[in-house]
C-alpha cells in the first residue's frame, strides 16, 4: 500500500474561489449566504442560499465549451483546473491513463432537471429541448473533469447524496494507494436550484437568515452550492516532483443506516466512525479536530453530537461546522470539509461555526469552535459526511510525517 | 354533525393513506408513532395533504398536538375554522 | 485471481424473469407494447418495452411501498430476485457486511422533474410534496433496498449511463479488495416514464422505442466458496475515458485489451460479447469494432438485448449480462466460456469486463 497525500485545493465556493482565498474566508469566519438570484423566490418563505455569484467559468477553464456543459459540471470542472495549479501539477506530464476522477454530486445537473420542468409545464414533453437530454446525465461531472484535464484514467460520478464527496475521497485512496493510478482529481460538486430549495423548505429544515450549527436557537440549514476538488497523489509520486502536500489520507469508513431515508441514525454514524478510526489505524485520542457534517438542523445537531458522545467516549475533541459559512453545499460538502480539515492540519488552525451564540443544553460538552478561528496544533483531523439514504461516510486525514 | 362525520372520514382516509393502512385500521386515538410506525417525514407529509385538501395553512410545530386522529381532526377543525355543532 | 464472484441475480426485464425467457428472448424478441394512453403525458412512440403489469403492491405489500417511486420499487423487487437466487440469508450476523451498489443516469428523472414542476404549478411553490422528497436523491432506490432488507453495510450509487454498470462492478471490486464488504447486491435498474421515454429518443437514428427493468447481481469476494461453486467470476474490469477529438474505438478496444491483460486470458478463447445498447447506429459499429479488433477475431457470439427489452441506457449491460449467465444455465456445454462486456456513454466514459460463467450444478474446472 502506498502513503496517500493530498497536494492541491481547488475551491470554487461562496466564501472564496481558490486556495488561497478560501483559506482566508474560513480563517475569517466570512459568510456566504446571500438572497436568492438564480431563481424566482416569489412565494418562498425562506429566500437565502450559498450562491457562488462570483463564479465565471470562463477565466478558468482552457479546453470545455462552457455553452454546452450544465453547471454542476462547470464547477467540477473550474475546481479541478485550480486544483491542478494550486498543486503545481503539469497534468501533461503524467501518463493521461495514471490520472483518474471521481466526483460526488447529490443532484447532479439539477438546474437543467429545473429547466426540464419549466418546459415541460410551458411547452409539453415534445418541445424539449435536445441540449436539456444532453447535459441532464449525472455522469458528466467526472466527464467534464476529465475533458478539462485530457485525462484517460477512470471517471466516476458517485451520486450517494450529501456524503459523495467523502465517498469519492476514499475511492480516490484506494486506487492511488493500490496503484492503480498516480494522481486522482476527487471531490465533489452540486448547484442551488429551485426544487430542491423548495423540498428543504417544505420539510421544515430551512433557515430564516443564518445557519447556526451547534446552538441552541438554531433554526435549520441554508441550501449552497459550489465545487470542491482536490488532487491525490501517492507520497512518492509528490516528492519526485517537489509537491508540499497538505495532508495525508489516512482512511476511511462507509456504512448505510438502513432504517430512514431522512433521519439519521445516531448508533450507526457511531459505527461509521469506530470503523474510520479502524481502517485509518487511529484511535479516538489521536484525533484533534473534527469537522462535522453540521447541517444545522435539529435532527443532524443532535444525532451527530450523541454519536460524537458514543464513538469518542466523551472526550470530543473541538467540532465546527464550516456549513455555518458556507451553507450546504450537498455533494461538494463533503469536500470542502476534506479542504477545511487538510488546511487545519497544515496551516496549524480551526475553523470555526459561526453564527453560534448560545450553548445548547443538549450537547454542553461539546467545543464547537465558536465564532473566531483558533490557532491548533492539529495532527489527526475527521471529517464528517452524512446523507440522505443513510450513507455515512466519514475521512480520516493525518499531518505528513 | 353530519358535516363533522364526514370531515372525520376524509380526514381518517388521508391519514391512512399517508400511514399505509387500511381506513378502518386506523382508531380513534391510536397513536401514529407507536401504533402505525409513522416518522416526521410521514407526520409532514400528512399535514401537507391536510393543507392542500382544506386550504389551510397550519405551522408545522403543530405536529405534537396531532398524533392520533382526534387530535388532527380536533387541530384542522380549529385552522379550518369548522364549528362544533 | 478474479476481481469479484457472482453467486447469483435476479432480473426484472419486458423479457420475463427466469433464464429460458431471458435466453429465449435473444432469438424471439418480445414486440414492445402499446402505451398510448396508459400515462399521464404524450409519449414519442406509441409501443415500448414497458412492464405495464408491474405491481409493487402485489410484489411486496402496501407497507412501506406508497411513496417508492418507479425506479425504487423495480430495484428492490429485482434485489429480492437476487437475493432469493444467491440463497442467501441476511442475519444479524452479517447484515453489515452486505451492502447495495446500483447505477444510474440522473435517478429517477421523474420523481425530480415533477418536484420542479410542482414548483412552477403549486402556489406557494413550495407545496411540494414532502413524502417524495427522498425520491429526488440519486441514491434513493440503493438507500431504500437497505432498508427494506436491513443492510447495514457499504451502500453506493454510481452515476454513468451506459458505463454506470461496469462502474459498480469496478467500485465494488474495489470494496472487496479493502475488506469493506463479504456480499453486495450490485446492478443497474431504470424506470419507465415519459421522461425517460423522450430522454431515449434523443439523438437516435433508429425506430428502438425506450424500455425498462434491469438487473441485480449477488456479488462477493475472489476466492472462498458459499453454498455452491459461483455462477460467473469477473476476471477483470477496467474503466477509462476518451476525451473528445480521440479515436473512441481505439480507446474502448485499449480498455478491453487492459482488462484481458489483467486477467491474462488471450482474446481468441472469448466466446459471447455485449456492448450494452448504443445510443446510435456509429456507436452500435465503434462498440462492435472495438469489440473484435481487442479480441482478434469476429467469431464471438453478440448478446444484444435492446431489441427484446427496448432502449435501456442506465440497465442494459446488466441486463445483457444477465443474459449470458442464463445462457450458461440453459446450456452446460457454455461451461466455463469466457464473455466479454463492454459499454461507453455520449461524453467519453469506457469500461469492459472479462467474465466467466458457468450452469448451476456444473463441476468448475
Amino acid at each position: 500500500m502506498k502513503r496517500v497525500v493530498i497536494t492541491g485545493l481547488g475551491p470554487v465556493s461562496n466564501i472564496g474561489i481558490g486556495a488561497a482565498a478560501f483559506e482566508s474566508g474560513l480563517r475569517g469566519g466570512h459568510t456566504g449566504i446571500s438572497a436568492i438570484t438564480s431563481f424566482d423566490t416569489a412565494g418562498f418563505p425562506r429566500t437565502m442560499a450559498g450562491e457562488v455569484r462570483a463564479f465565471e467559468p470562463e477565466p478558468i477553464l482552457r479546453r470545455l465549451d462552457t455553452a454546452t456543459w450544465g453547471r454542476s459540471s462547470l464547477f467540477a470542472a473550474a475546481a479541478a483546473r485550480l486544483a491542478v495549479r494550486d498543486a503545481g501539477l503539469r497534468v501533461d506530464r503524467v501518463p493521461p491513463h495514471r490520472v483518474g476522477v471521481v466526483v460526488g454530486t447529490t443532484s447532479g445537473e439539477s438546474k437543467v432537471t429545473e429547466e426540464m420542468g419549466r418546459r415541460i409545464v410551458d411547452h409539453g414533453f415534445p418541445a424539449l429541448p435536445g441540449e436539456l437530454a444532453e447535459q441532464l446525465p449525472a455522469g458528466r461531472l467526472a466527464a467534464a473533469v476529465s475533458e478539462e484535464l485530457g485525462v484517460t484514467g477512470e471517471s466516476v460520478t458517485l451520486a450517494t447524496a450529501c456524503s459523495a464527496s467523502n465517498y469519492a475521497l476514499g475511492y480516490a485512496y484506494d486506487l492511488v494507494a493500490n496503484g492503480d493510478a498516480d494522481v486522482m482529481l476527487t471531490g465533489g460538486a452540486d448547484s442551488v436550484c429551485r426544487w430542491a430549495h423548495a423540498g428543504f423548505v417544505r420539510l421544515g429544515a430551512v433557515a430564516d437568515k443564518a445557519c447556526a450549527p451547534f446552538d441552541r436557537d438554531r433554526s435549520g440549514m441554508i441550501t449552497a452550492e459550489g465545487g470542491a476538488m482536490l488532487v491525490l497523489e501517492s507520497a512518492e509520486h509528490a516528492r519526485a516532483r517537489g509537491a508540499t502536500p497538505y495532508a495525508e489520507v489516512l482512511g476511511y469508513g462507509l456504512n448505510c443506516d438502513a432504517r430512514h431515508m431522512v433521519a439519521p441514525d445516531a448508533a450507526s454514524i457511531a459505527e461509521c466512525m469506530r470503523l474510520a478510526h479502524r481502517n485509518a489505524g487511529v484511535r479516538p485520542d489521536d484525533v484533534d479536530y473534527i469537522c462535522a457534517h453540521g447541517t444545522g438542523t435539529a435532527a443532524n445537531d443532535a444525532t451527530e453530537a450523541a454519536a460524537l458522545e458514543d464513538a469518542f467516549d466523551g472526550r470530543v475533541p473541538p467540532v465546527s461546522s464550516i456549513k455555518s459559512m458556507l451553507g450546504h453545499t450537498m455533494g461538494a460538502a463533503s469536500a470542502f470539509g476534506v479542504m477545511a480539515t487538510a488546511l487545519a492540519i497544515a496551516r496549524g488552525f480551526l475553523p470555526p461555526t459561526i453564527n453560534w451564540s448560545n450553548p445548547d443544553p443538549a450537547m454542553a460538552r461539546l467545543d464547537p469552535i465558536p465564532n473566531h478561528a483558533r490557532p491548533a496544533r492539529v495532527r489527526v483531523a475527521q471529517n464528517n459526511g452524512f446523507a440522505f439514504g443513510g450513507n455515512n461516510a466519514i475521512v480520516l486525514l493525518g499531518a505528513v510525517s | 354533525m353530519a358535516d363533522g362525520d364526514t370531515r372525520l372520514a376524509e380526514l381518517r382516509e388521508l391519514v391512512a393513506e399517508v400511514l399505509e393502512v387500511e381506513p378502518e385500521e386506523l382508531t380513534d386515538t391510536g397513536d401514529f408513532q407507536e401504533e402505525y410506525e409513522a416518522d416526521s417525514l410521514r407526520a409532514i407529509e400528512m399535514l401537507a395533504r391536510i393543507e392542500k385538501k382544506y386550504k389551510i395553512e397550519i405551522p408545522q410545530q403543530e405536529l405534537a398536538n396531532m398524533q392520533n386522529l382526534k387530535a388532527v381532526y380536533a387541530v384542522t377543525a380549529g385552522y379550518a375554522g369548522w364549528s362544533e355543532s | 485471481m478474479s476481481a469479484l464472484q457472482i453467486i447469483g441475480w435476479g432480473v426484472t426485464s419486458p423479457a420475463g424473469t427466469d433464464d429460458q425467457a431471458l435466453v429465449g428472448a435473444l432469438d424471439r424478441p418480445p414486440a414492445p407494447v402499446e402505451v398510448t394512453g396508459r400515462y399521464d403525458a404524450p409519449l414519442p412512440t406509441p409501443r415500448a418495452h414497458a412492464l405495464l403489469d408491474f405491481d409493487v403492491r402485489a410484489e411486496l405489500g402496501r407497507k412501506g411501498t406508497s411513496f417508492f417511486d418507479r425506479r425504487t420499487a423495480l430495484t428492490v423487487v429485482t434485489c429480492r430476485r437476487a437475493l432469493a437466487d444467491a440463497g442467501l440469508q441476511v442475519s444479524d450476523a452479517n447484515r453489515h457486511r452486505i451492502g447495495v451498489v446500483l447505477g444510474t443516469t440522473a435517478g429517477s428523472v421523474r420523481s425530480s422533474v415533477d418536484y420542479a414542476v410542482d414548483t412552477f404549478t403549486q402556489d406557494p411553490p413550495y407545496m411540494v410534496n414532502p413524502a417524495l422528497f427522498p425520491n429526488t436523491v440519486m441514491n434513493c432506490a440503493a438507500g431504500q433496498s437497505a432498508i427494506w432488507f436491513n443492510l447495514t453495510g457499504v451502500n453506493a450509487t454510481l452515476a454513468g449511463g451506459r458505463v454506470a454498470f461496469l462502474s459498480v462492478l469496478r467500485w465494488c471490486a474495489n470494496s472487496f479488495r479493502s475488506r469493506q464488504a463479504d456480499y453486495l447486491l450490485a446492478g443497474a435498474v431504470e424506470e419507465f416514464t415519459p421522461h425517460t421515454a423522450w430522454l431515449s429518443r434523443h439523438g437516435r437514428d433508429d425506430e428502438l422505442p425506450a424500455g425498462e427493468g434491469g438487473a441485480v447481481f449477488v456479488l462477493r469476494p475472489p476466492g472462498g466458496t458459499h453454498l455452491r461453486g459461483p455462477d460467473a467470476e469477473v476476471l477483470a474490469v477496467t474503466l477509462g475515458f476518451c476525451p473528445r477529438g480521440r479515436d473512441r474505438a481505439e480507446a474502448l478496444a485499449g480498455c478491453l485489451r487492459g482488462a484481458l491483460d489483467r486477467c491474462g486470458v488471450g482474446g481468441d478463447r472469448v466466446r459471447m460479447a455485449a456492448i450494452g445498447g448504443a445510443d446510435d447506429a456509429a456507436a452500435r459499429a465503434t462498440a462492435w469494432r472495438a469489440v473484435e479488433s481487442a479480441l482478434g477475431h469476429s467469431r464471438v457470439r453478440r448478446i444484444a438485448v435492446d431489441g427484446a427489452m427496448g432502449d435501456n441506457p442506465t440497465a442494459g449491460g446488466a441486463l445483457e449480462l444477465a443474459t449470458v449467465l442464463a445462457a450458461h444455465r440453459q446450456d452446460p456445454r457454455l461451461d466455463g466460456q469466457l464473455s466479454v462486456l463492454v459499454a461507453q456513454n455520449r461524453e467519453g466514459a469506457v469500461g469492459a469486463a472479462v467474465v466467466r460463467g458457468w450452469g448451476r450444478g456444473s463441476a468448475r474446472g
